[in-house]
């Protein structure tokens, strides 16, 4: 193979795992398949191929930290509202 | 050394551990069973399933204060997967903050991620049967 790179494009499985372990969010799992394509790929010498899916990777991992930030934030201001709206409740 | 007086490398070198400081603090100082603004499982309140991360907040919680059988209550498969996790998350951060390229072998077997993942689906079904044996691997309530 010419211009063999040395070692394979990240496929950030770190970050599927945690999303397993901690929230379960089913872009995890498209994390986690990607992943795992880079290593299919990577192995068939198609380095490119591997490439595009580590970045796909990164893209679905990076989205499901997004959608759990708003999720926190939303749900933050959800408690708030409530503890406010509760506190006039009494008066 | 020299490195870490240029900002932008100092940043991305700090902030991850400011964050990891942080959360470390936050579930150290607070049980998730006795405060009401940890962030409930959206799945877990929707549809009242136990997935393979229901519990991780608390038995992280019982592990800072090296209470391991209370954490190995909550959520087994994140108390075994935390040694692997801690290695990888270093790697993770080396990368990140000085640019370099180490690789966790065992993340690029193809056989690592079915097991590992399997191991997970399964055990997301069987806590959720509430019987004799499984009822075990379901989190305290």
């Amino acid at each position: 193979m010419e211009n063999q790179p040395s070692t394979p494009p990240d496929n950030n499985l770190v970050w599927a795992i945690l999303c397993t372990v901690l929230c379960c969010l089913p872009l995890g799992i498209v994390a986690i398949i990607k992943s795992s394509n880079v290593n299919t790929y990577w192995a068939q010498g198609n380095y490119e191929a591997a490439q595009k899916a580590a970045d796909d990777a990164k893209k679905y991992s990076i989205w499901g930290a997004a959608i759990a930030l708003i999720g926190i934030v939303l749900y933050v201001l959800f408690v708030i509202i409530l503890g406010v709206g509760g506190a006039f409740a009494e008066f | 050394m020299v490195h870490l007086l240029n900002s932008k490398t100092f940043l991305k070198a700090i902030l991850p551990l400011l964050l990891l400081g942080v959360l470390f603090f936050v579930y150290y100082v607070f049980n998730p069973s006795q405060s009401s603004f940890f962030l409930p499982c959206p799945l877990k309140y929707t549809t009242d399933l136990y997935c393979a991360g229901c519990g991780s907040q608390r038995a992280i919680h019982h592990l800072m204060h090296f209470e391991i059988f209370a954490a190995f209550r909550y959520n087994p498969i994140l108390i075994l997967s935390i040694p692997l996790l801690i290695y990888a998350l270093i790697v993770e951060y080396l990368n990140f903050a000085f640019g370099t390229k180490h690789r966790v072998k065992l993340f690029y077997s193809n056989v690592f991620i079915v097991v590992y993942f399997g191991i997970a689906i399964v055990y997301s079904v069987l806590r959720n049967i509430p019987e004799e044996p499984f009822k075990y691997l379901a989190p305290l309530n």
